[in-house]
């Protein structure tokens, strides 16, 4: 697929010899090397990889939250490598981010928070209405003006995911969404992330160190010291990391 | 408006922690009232300097030339004030006397100095409603009133208070409100100019001689329809240099003369004008420290507000806006306990103490451009809040 293919079927996400690098003269230090990925609408894929590898920077970059320095990136079908910063803010818009932490305003209500997402698209009319419904596509109907001191932390996520889904974004970046969240809450949150995806056909890449959650993944990449090691399906994966092949292979070494 | 339908995240800030917001307010509330006090008490005594000159029924003040401020007892020939009366467009002319004389407080018996100021009750020279009801009492032997504003020291300020003033007894018969200045003492008293013969005409050899020859102030009424300013310039060129003739009002006038007097040869303005300048510098730094605060706890909020795609100017907006809704809800205690404390220390003073539209419109900017400055510095952080690093936090 090329770029000028119509949006509807150009990749939400197509990257093409991507570097980056770190500082600058003898501290400069390269954390990207050649990186080369498509990522085709309505698929969930999960990015893993040791810490340090270049993950978070990798997801930073195709959020539009850094500069690109060389290489291509195109997300939803525009070339961000060279955009200036006014231009970036633009196409983050068109992004979902969901974090780690919920990051939400204390003194905001769930729907308020979800709100501030409604009121960067102009919608002043319709942003209750349009919050209240997300949320209560999160199964939050009923916690709709609580406050996030009085959700429980799958809660507050989800609330979290109901401000990066309100505007129906066709990409969505999730660092670690479930990482402060127990077993049953993180099965939740990823659950309901599948299912609104499916249902509102967009792609989802996902940093993630849980291997609770690797089964909803369509597809697993592997980013080890800046490099794309494997790019594969889920069941190429289990396979290739089963702890019995694993041990094998260490017993020969 | 957009303003209004937008979520409103500044004030929800603020007000999310009520005890913090209340305790916010209270400090901005006590960095205005500083400004208050140290420029009220600025004005309080330059205005005080005054009160009594803008209440003297004269639209031309005449005095001696050398009579650089109210404080100098220097007389001029009274018959210039019967010159001036032939003058067409002047309507009369009055004669104010003024000596300085010890008064005894009847409970103590401790002497302190007090201005008497004199006239003929016929003429309305000092026209305060207390003063003209009062004045057939003055007609009588060795009669005063006094100022209820008088400094404590003077005793008891109400009529029947039989003392000593100057070495001869004297009955106070009624009272006015005045108010104190540099010149007056410890209070004023008011007599008529027959008495003030009978006390000062002859009060020994180390002290001036009064007569009905001399005069302090002189005060000239303009007859209706007259225009003031080319009467002065009139009666300056034509009456003998030896007295100074000024208008009583105006950016050139002797009201205006006497504040300069006390505005250059004092420290006083420099003094206040320092100390308010350092309750808008604490306000700045109280300010900034809540803002600040506010920025830091919210820090990957506002982070997160930038990744969704809300710009820079927005964050700016939001902070501003705190700075706004602290300026205003912390001006309305400082205003409040400032006014309180104005009618409290007036009191104790006898310094005219006035809160005017003007001065507190001025320090409400003040403090909209503290809370400005203070929001312009904290702002810098949520501007620097880089979207990028709330990822892997």
């Amino acid at each position: 697929m090329s770029a000028a293919t119509p949006t509807a079927l150009a990749p939400a996400v197509a990257i093409r010899q991507l570097n980056y690098y770190f500082g600058r003269g003898d501290l400069r230090k390269q954390v990207l090397y050649d990186i080369d990925l498509h990522l085709p609408p309505g698929q969930i894929v999960i990015m893993t990889g040791p810490s340090g590898s270049g993950k978070t920077t990798l997801l930073t970059l195709i959020g539009a939250l850094r500069s690109v320095q060389s290489g291509s990136l195109q997300v939803l079908g525009q070339e961000i490598a060279g955009l200036g910063k006014h231009k970036l803010v633009e196409v983050r818009r068109n992004i979902g981010f969901i974090f780690q932490a919920h990051n939400l305003f204390a003194s905001l209500t769930a729907c308020q928070n979800v709100e501030m997402a409604v009121e960067l698209q102009g919608q002043f009319h319709s942003k209750r209405a349009q919050a209240v419904q997300m949320l209560e596509q999160v199964g939050l109907g009923d916690r709709v003006d609580y406050k996030p001191g009085s959700l429980s932390g799958g809660q507050k996520q989800r609330v979290a995911i109901a401000r990066a889904l309100v505007n129906s974004p066709r990409l969505i970046l999730a660092d670690e969404p479930t990482a402060a969240l127990d077993k049953k809450s993180g099965r939740d949150v990823v659950t309901l992330m599948q299912h609104l995806v499916k249902e509102q056909d967009c792609t989802i890449l996902m940093v993630t160190h849980d291997n609770r959650i690797l089964d909803v993944a369509d597809r697993i990449i592997n980013l080890v010291d800046g490099s794309l090691e494997s790019d594969e399906n889920l069941e190429t994966f289990v396979a290739t990391h089963d702890p019995k092949a694993l041990d094998r292979r260490m017993f020969i070494l | 408006m957009i303003f209004l339908k937008r979520t409103p995240l500044a004030w929800l800030n603020l007000i999310h922690d009520r005890w913090k917001f209340l305790t916010s307010l209270a400090g901005v509330g006590f960095a205005v009232l500083l400004m208050f006090l140290f420029t009220g008490f600025m004005n309080a005594l330059y205005d005080s300097q005054l009160q009594l000159l803008e209440r003297l029924n004269g639209d031309i003040i005449m005095v001696n030339r050398l009579k650089s401020n109210m404080f100098v007892p220097i007389a001029f020939a009274r018959r210039r004030l019967d010159q001036v009366r032939a003058y067409a467009g002047v309507s009369d002319a009055y004669a104010l006397y003024i000596s300085e004389a010890n008064w005894k407080n009847p409970i103590t018996q401790r002497t302190r100095p007090v201005r008497v100021l004199a006239f003929n009750p016929a003429d309305p020279v000092l026209p305060l409603p207390a003063v003209l009801q009062q004045r057939d009492r003055l007609q009588r032997l060795n009669t005063a009133l006094i100022d209820t504003k008088a400094r404590a020291e003077l005793g008891p300020t109400t009529a029947g208070v039989i003392t000593e003033l100057a070495e001869r007894e004297v009955r106070i018969v009624g009272t006015f409100t005045l108010g104190t200045d540099f010149a007056s003492g410890n209070g004023n008293l008011i007599m008529s100019d027959q008495n003030f013969l009978r006390y000062f005409a002859n009060r020994g050899p180390d002290e001036a001689q009064r007569s009905f020859a001399t005069a302090d102030v002189g005060l000239i009424k303009v007859a209706p329809g007259t225009a003031i300013e080319p009467l002065v310039a009139v009666l300056q060129q034509e009456i003998p240099n030896d007295v100074l003739i000024l208008p009583r009002d105006g950016p050139d006038g002797f009201v205006q003369r006497e504040r300069a007097y006390w505005e250059e040869n004092t420290n006083i303005g420099f003094v206040f004008s320092l100390l308010t300048g350092m309750g808008f510098v604490v306000g700045i730094i109280l300010v900034y420290q809540i803002l600040y605060t506010d920025v830091a706890d919210h820090w990957s909020e506002y982070a997160t507000l930038k990744a969704m795609g809300y710009r820079n100017s927005f964050l700016f907006w939001v902070v501003i806006q705190e700075a706004l809704i602290l300026s205003t809800l912390g001006f309305i205690p400082g205003f409040l306990v400032g006014g309180l404390l104005y009618g409290v220390t007036g009191n104790i003073t006898g310094l005219l103490f006035r809160m005017t539209l003007g001065r507190v419109v001025t320090l409400y900017v003040m403090t909209y451009i503290m809370c400005f400055i203070s929001g312009a510095i904290a702002v810098r952080k949520v501007q620097a809040a880089d979207p990028a690093e709330v990822f892997g936090l």
